[in-house]
């Protein structure tokens, strides 16, 4: 199950070639007492030493380093960034888990899916007279010293998944286990506990394994170009059901990630992270159920009862950094922005797109501007940049077709896509609300819970009459706010709170859809079936294409402004209809067909393109 | 004793049970209560009337301690309790007693020096709180002087020099003359503004001090009445400032700490032994009461009577036992505290005794408690040690807090009983809001300030904002004792070209009343409280219709697009709107829901632009019967004006480019606006005054009286009894955007001057210029009849004319021409149908299609 992409012999080369370099390095540092990538702990106990000695004596040690940095930090953040030690440390996922050896320095990708408020833990004790730290571990080697001789400090607790929708090719290869066993310590011990880890951890693997039959993934997807649509909607409820179980997939790994001196706020709520930090799994602590006779123990239960060692790996963060979607595009080729260039991309993309949908160019170049759209700011109650995009016209069998197509497109141009088919069932059944269970203290992930940037393609055309519960009303609610307002309602059982999400919907239904009212709607009429191939270098210059036009900056200069606003009237005069809306829905075209030319400025030429697409809609509209 | 500060007993520990928290607080448990224990026998003896209790350092204290829960049981261990403890420290030898494994020191002498209450009896040697400089002996005096002296300023304010006695002095006596209360609520502003040092150690050093405290009380009790047995406890509260629950963090442990938010989850009481009894199964024998000693009983492996002595025989009996409640809830950050882009927080509280079901899960309190922390247990068994701790917060006080907020939820919660509800209103904070509304209230122009504020980003239509912002206010409902209820909601029906951003009020709207429904006429059947989804089977259109009216009770029910509404669903709008209630047959019971809500809906002409020679009943194909039951009716016409088109485009754009030139001055914010809006609708409840009322009258006979234009032959309703209704409701709410409790002459007249322009523009009657009821109650003015009546005649005549009796057929075209050439008025395609139908009726014709045949 753990197929990850294959990994091409040239990708390989640059790795090995690391790893001799690796091996060098380590001859060369015979006298270093620890190891960056297999004894991270060992560095942070030494700098907290230096740190320690270097200071005054009779300062309060303990208390001064409280909430910060001692250099710890600054001896990973050279290894890594500039001795380039970064790509040597493994990525934690499913399939390295089984070899990854526990203490180590990991990375680990992943969206904030829950907080769990901070820790307090005994950061820094006296050992006899020496003070030592237990920062980024999760156990204390010894037994800690009566209170007054320990020093309590904060760290933050974040649940982490796999981002939500992340498509296959995204994942990055990382450093294979051959090269980190043979360079790792084949210590007895260590052995006998790796193997402790990767039990446990199969486990936990199969688990996942069985659930994979019924859901269906987006491997399957790829390899056997079945698609959401075609598979039957109970699946697909079960798939929305439960977050662990949502991808199905080898990189379905959550994490506990704790984070050390930084304000909570740093994180938001699914923002996606980069973590690299110390990966920590402890067999004793895992195989202990903590003691029952406690009942205290129990009354404070915390979410942390019900993510177990064994089951979500504990990581505990030196480095992070927030992603964003130019991160998740690997070996991006290094292309130089020349307007030309763009142009070029610019055309092969639209063939490509117009080539999916059946020929269907204004189609095409409709689906262009969707797919660079993106949230710029709210005001009261316009949300500015969102363009939703409804296709109408479709058909059965051309869902079929072109929407699976579509939707297989699509998953190989964004790096997050998520298909839901919108049916009485799924309305009725799937849970696409985040709730807050106080029961366990977790949030509990509704499909709508989604990574900013997500794209969210929602199949109407098998959508039967039927009657809605009280699920489904709600469920359809959501989706029309977040069609809407662009902001998901969390449930937190005695309030609600609204979240900013930043999600491209693309809704493909027979007639216009009025439970999903879009920002256009677009007959759409194919005239052919073509073959749809791209080569993967096509794939990569679009994928760079696409993420790199999208996160643009807009400006406008006074003079552009003004003829902007000279044009909206003219065309305010030509059709009363327009209205606000209308224009509103212009200009953000207008400037998503500027960016996908690579400009940042609006100019009448643009405009122009806008007016004559949007005529050409309105005739297939009447 | 270091040992024992590691995981297993510190967990077990501070959540004891122990009635207070802040029981840690001596060295050992036999010093203090011995200590006490042997006072207490000195100065008030009847208190211990128990046998003495032969193995126990302190023979009197079981009893006693049963008493009084809290302070005098022995402590177990906190971190702190091993960290700052009471301790004597001779300031001659200050080296002696100060490592941290050295214990116990004599209880005895500890007893007999150490007497908190006098300190002018205390032997010179200062007591300090471990680790600080506090000295004991000066807290416990601050701590009396307070008690004794303080007084309220409030209260003094009025005084005369008789009070003899403070506060506090006062509320010990009551509790003591009820013998119900247990504690003794100590609000700590007074004792900030009392002894503001007294009030830093508080806080700082909550577990010394409040046992310091309750010793003090304890005396004082004892002082006035030796008899008094039960223990009273001090809960502090209303601390100077409260601490967001994001923002705990160590520094805050062991430290007073007062936190708002709500209670998600409340745990079972868990009963816990607080005095064990045990039985010897061989002879019989009770054991004394053996107290809980750290969290744990000793069972006493033999029986203590001398002639048994049978060993291991001794058993629990639960009945004998005495039990104290505890509970654990759980305390969650209310909304307003939580940043964008995070989840609530949330904390355990520890509650003690009376304080077990304060609180039950929903509710919005202030907690005042210290925060602690206890390492979590691994097994005894386990070779490493986890290094976490656990936080709590043992609670001292919980206040509800429910009433305080100015939030949303009840923006529509105009329950006219409800404001009867005295919860505590006077949190300082909501005062403070209370007091800026009531300020922002007093404004000479409010009335506009809130017309500006309202969607600032759509301009002009002010009379349409101004209806709108009645519709939010609403008017008072009255439900008379015969029974008869009137409304107090305001319907509002925008009617208007397409793209005049009718939508875009509504959906503003629709934000200021979260309690209120956003839906489109297609969707909605307003009854079923399901929703169905129908396709149209030839556009393939998908239709969600869900139950809107009755979900939007209280609220404002916004329906977009009303003119698509299906029939079905209108009819049950009649209902709503005059009864507010809605009918639901179900499973053959008809059950009646409430749905008190104001409708607020928007419609377009049924052709693409408002045609201004039809009336509103023929441009919308509204029934008359529910358009008359709209109070205002606004036409939002597209005048094309470019002046508003460009301002128009220079908004849009500069949204887009985030210029700063967008921002309105002297509005209010849209959480402002909600807050108001709410306190309103809460708060104010205005009565018509009598001049008022007079107005009222007046006016409407003059509006009754227009319709008497001369030279017009029928009569034209200018008004109706619908209308005066409107009018008191607009009123009031008028008076509501005021904060007035009156409303006045200049409500009523500008609720006339909203209701003309409404009517101005609904109503008018485009052929002669005035304002005609019949078109909306009938869909039909006056002069419309006459002409449509003069056309039937022509018709009539034509017909006669032209057409033999049974001959051929004409075509309807042919006939028009002819009537076009023969009247001076143009006739409609329309019209003319409409003339042979009434023909047809007569009998006169048959209307075939297309074709007319006389018969």
């Amino acid at each position: 199950m753990t197929t990850l992409i294959p990994i091409g012999s040239h990708l390989l080369r640059p790795i090995e070639r690391e790893r001799e370099r690796e091996r060098e390095r380590e001859r060369e540092m015979v006298g270093l007492a620890y190891d960056f990538l297999l004894n991270p702990l060992g560095a942070v106990r030494l700098a907290f030493e230096k740190a320690v000695a270097s200071s005054p004596p009779d300062a309060d040690l303990a208390a001064a380093f409280r909430g910060k940095d001692w250099g710890a930090v600054d001896l990973f953040r050279d290894f890594l960034f500039e001795q380039g030690g970064l790509s040597q440390v493994p990525i934690l996922d499913a399939s390295t888990i089984r070899w990854v050896q526990p203490n180590t320095l990991v990375r680990f990708r992943g969206m904030v899916q829950d907080m769990l408020g901070n820790e307090l833990y005994v950061g820094a004790y006296k050992n006899g007279s020496t003070w030592r730290t237990n920062k980024f571990t999760d156990v204390a080697p010894s037994p800690m010293p009566p209170a007054f001789e320990t020093q309590l400090w904060e760290r933050h607790l974040f649940y982490c998944v796999p981002v939500p929708g992340q498509n296959s090719w995204t994942m990055e290869p990382s450093p294979s286990p051959g090269a980190r066993n043979m360079s790792s310590s084949t210590s007895q011990h260590g052995v006998k506990r790796g193997r402790t880890t990767e039990d446990d951890m199969d486990l936990n693997v199969v688990s996942y394994n069985g659930d994979e039959g019924s859901s269906n993934t987006k491997k399957q997807k790829e390899g056997e170009s079945t698609c959401q649509s075609s598979s039957s909607s109970e699946d697909l409820v079960n798939h929305g059901g439960d977050l662990e179980l949502k991808n199905g997939d080898s990189s379905c790994l959550s994490c506990l990630v704790k984070i050390y001196d930084m304000p909570e706020s740093h994180l938001k709520l699914n923002d996606v992270f980069e973590f690299i930090g110390i990966y920590t799994f402890d067999p004793e602590l895992a195989g202990h159920k903590d003691n029952s006779d406690d009942l205290m123990y129990d009354l404070f239960e915390d979410p942390m009862a019900h993510l177990p060692p064994s089951k979500v790996p504990r990581l505990h963060c030196l480095i992070c950094r927030k992603l964003v979607i130019q991160d998740f595009l690997p070996n991006s080729p290094v292309i130089e922005p020349l307007p030309n260039m763009i142009r070029k991309i610019r055309e092969s993309l639209l063939l490509h797109l117009s080539a999916v949908l059946g020929n269907d160019e204004v189609a095409a170049q409709y689906l262009l501007l969707h797919l660079l759209s993106r949230i710029r700011a709210q005001v009261d109650v316009i949300t500015v940049g969102k363009l939703s995009l409804n296709l109408t016209g479709f058909t059965r069998e051309s869902a079929s077709i072109f929407g699976c197509q579509l939707t297989n497109a699509v998953e190989e141009l964004l790096p997050f896509a998520h298909a839901i088919p919108l049916t009485i069932e799924y309305l009725n059944n799937a849970t696409l609300q985040p709730r807050k269970d106080n029961k366990t203290g977790r949030l509990v992930a509704g499909v709508l819970q989604l990574a900013q940037g997500t794209h969210l393609t929602i199949d109407e055309t098998r959508m039967q009459n039927g009657t809605l519960t009280s699920n489904g009303v709600v469920n359809a609610r959501l989706l029309k706010h977040l069609l809407e307002w662009q902001k998901v309602e969390y449930d937190f059982e005695y309030y609600k709170l609204e979240m900013a999400a930043d999600v491209q919907l693309l809704i493909i239904s027979e007639g216009k859809s009025s439970i999903l009212p879009a920002d256009l709607v677009l007959p759409f009429c194919p005239k052919s079936v073509a073959p749809v191939n791209a080569t993967s270098e096509q794939l990569q210059a679009w994928r760079w294409y696409l993420a790199t036009m999208r996160s643009l900056q807009h400006s406008s200069e006074p003079e552009t402004s003004q003829i902007l606003q000279d044009e909206m009237v003219a065309a305010m005069q030509e059709d009363r209809s327009l209205g606000y809306a209308g224009l509103t829905r212009w200009l953000t075209m207008a400037e998503l067909m500027s960016a996908s030319f690579g400009e940042k400025c609006v100019t009448l030429e643009h405009w122009q393109m806008i007016k004559e697409l949007e005529r050409l809609r309105k005739e297939r509209l009447r | 004793m270091a040992s024992s500060d590691l995981s297993p007993s510190y967990g077990a520990s501070s959540p004891d049970g122990r009635s207070s928290p802040i029981a840690n607080t001596n060295s050992s448990p036999a010093n203090g209560s011995a200590g006490r224990g042997t006072k207490r026998r000195r100065r008030a003896p009847s208190t211990s009337p128990c046998p003495s209790p032969g193995p126990y350092l302190a023979p009197p204290l079981p009893r006693t301690a049963a008493a009084m829960p809290s302070a005098d049981i022995p402590p177990s261990f906190t971190p702190s309790s091993s960290r700052r403890r009471l301790r004597r420290r001779e300031t001659v030898t200050p080296s002696t007693p100060m490592s941290a494994d050295d214990s116990i020191p004599p209880s005895s002498e500890a007893g007999d020096d150490f007497d908190p209450v006098d300190p002018e009896d205390a032997d010179s040697t200062p007591v300090f709180v471990w680790g600080t400089n506090i000295s004991v002996q000066d807290v416990n005096a601050a701590i009396l002087r307070f008690l004794r002296h303080f007084r309220d300023p409030r209260e003094t304010g009025r005084g005369d020099g008789l009070m003899e006695e403070g506060k506090y002095m006062r509320a010990v006596h009551r509790i003591m003359e009820l013998e119900g209360g247990e504690s003794l609520d100590v609000d700590a502003h007074d004792v900030f503004d009392y002894d503001p040092d007294l009030y830093g150690k508080m806080v700082r050093y909550p577990l010394e001090v409040l046992a310091i405290f309750d010793i003090v009380l304890m005396d004082l009790v004892a002082r006035i009445d030796p008899l008094f047995e039960k223990h009273i406890q001090t809960r502090i509260f209303n601390l100077k400032s409260s601490v967001c629950m994001r923002n705990l963090n160590p520094s805050d442990i062991e430290k007073m700490v007062s936190v708002k938010g709500m209670i998600i989850r409340c745990s079972s009481i868990i009963p816990e032994v607080k005095e064990a009894i045990f039985r010897c199964l061989v002879c019989g024998h009770y054991s004394e009461p053996i107290l809980v000693d750290r969290g744990r009983i000793n069972e006493p492996t033999r029986c203590g009577r001398q002639e048994c002595l049978a060993m291991n025989s001794m058993t629990l009996v639960h009945n004998r036992c005495r039990f104290a409640d505890k509970q654990i809830v759980k305390l969650q950050e209310t909304p307003d505290e939580i940043p964008e882009g995070g989840t609530p927080h949330t904390v355990s509280i520890l509650m003690h005794d009376k304080l077990v079901d304060s609180g039950k899960p929903g509710d919005r309190v202030e907690i005042t408690g210290i925060y602690r922390a206890m390492s979590v247990r691994v097994g005894p068994t386990q070779r490493i040690v986890k290094s976490i701790f656990k936080t709590y917060i043992d609670c001292l006080h919980l206040k509800k807090t429910d009433k305080s907020r100015l939030h949303i939820e009840d923006l529509m919660d105009v329950d006219n009983s409800s404001n009867s509800r005295t919860i505590e209103d006077d949190t300082p904070d909501y005062q403070d809001k209370v007091d800026k509304l009531k300020e922002l209230s007093k404004l000479p122009d409010i009335y506009d300030r809130l017309t500006r504020s309202l969607a600032p980003n759509i301009w002009e239509l002010d009379d349409v904002k101004r209806g709108l912002l009645c519709q939010l206010f609403g008017g008072n409902a009255l439900k008379l004792v015969s029974g008869a209820s009137f409304r107090g909601d305001i319907n509002i029906l925008l009617v208007g070209d397409p793209g005049t951003s009718k939508s875009q009020l509504l959906q503003y709207i629709h934000k200021l009343s979260p309690r209120g429904i956003y839906t489109s006429g297609r969707g909605s059947s307003a009854v079923g409280l399901t929703a169905y989804v129908s396709k149209d089977p030839e556009t393939g259109e998908t239709v969600l219709e869900s139950g809107a009216l009755v979900l939007s009770d209280r609220g404002v029910c916004c329906i977009d697009e009303f003119d698509k509404m299906s029939d079905n669903a209108r009819s049950m709008l009649h209902e709503v709107m005059e009864q507010q209630t809605v009918s639901i047959a179900k499973a053959g019971i008809i059950a009646s829901l409430n749905a008190r809500t104001s409708v607020l809906a928007c419609a377009n002409p049924s052709e693409s632009r408002y045609n201004p020679r039809l009336s509103v009943i023929d441009n919308i194909h509204l029934p008359p019967t529910l358009l008359s039951r709209f109070d205002l009716i606004y036409l939002i016409l597209d005048k094309a004006d470019e002046q508003t088109d460009r301002r128009l485009a220079k908004h849009i754009v500069s949204l887009h480019f985030k210029n700063p030139e967008t921002v309105v001055q002297d509005v209010l914010d849209l959480p402002t606006l909600v807050a108001y809006i709410s306190y309103a609708r809460k708060h104010i409840h205005p009565q018509i005054s009598d001049e008022a009322a007079e107005e009222l009258t007046h006016q409407y006979v003059e509006m009754r009286k227009r319709g008497n234009a001369p030279g017009s032959r029928k009569k034209v309703i200018t008004a109706t009894a619908r209308q005066i209704e409107s009018l008191i409701r607009l009123s009031e709410a008028l008076a509501r955007m005021r904060f007035s409790e009156w409303v006045e002459v200049r409500d009523v007249a500008e609720a006339f001057r909203l209701l003309e322009v409404a009517l101005q523009q609904s109503a008018t009657d485009h052929s002669t210029g005035t304002i005609d009821m019949d078109l909306i109650m009938t869909g039909i003015s006056a002069s419309e009849r006459t002409r449509r009546e003069n056309l039937v005649a022509a018709t009539r005549n034509l017909v006669m004319e032209k057409l033999q009796l049974g001959g051929p057929s004409t075509r309807l075209m042919e006939l028009l021409e002819e009537l076009r050439k023969q009247s001076s008025i143009e006739v409609h395609l329309n019209d003319l149908r409409n003339a042979l139908a009434t023909l047809m009726s007569e009998g006169v014709v048959i209307l075939h299609g297309d074709s007319v045949k006389r018969i």
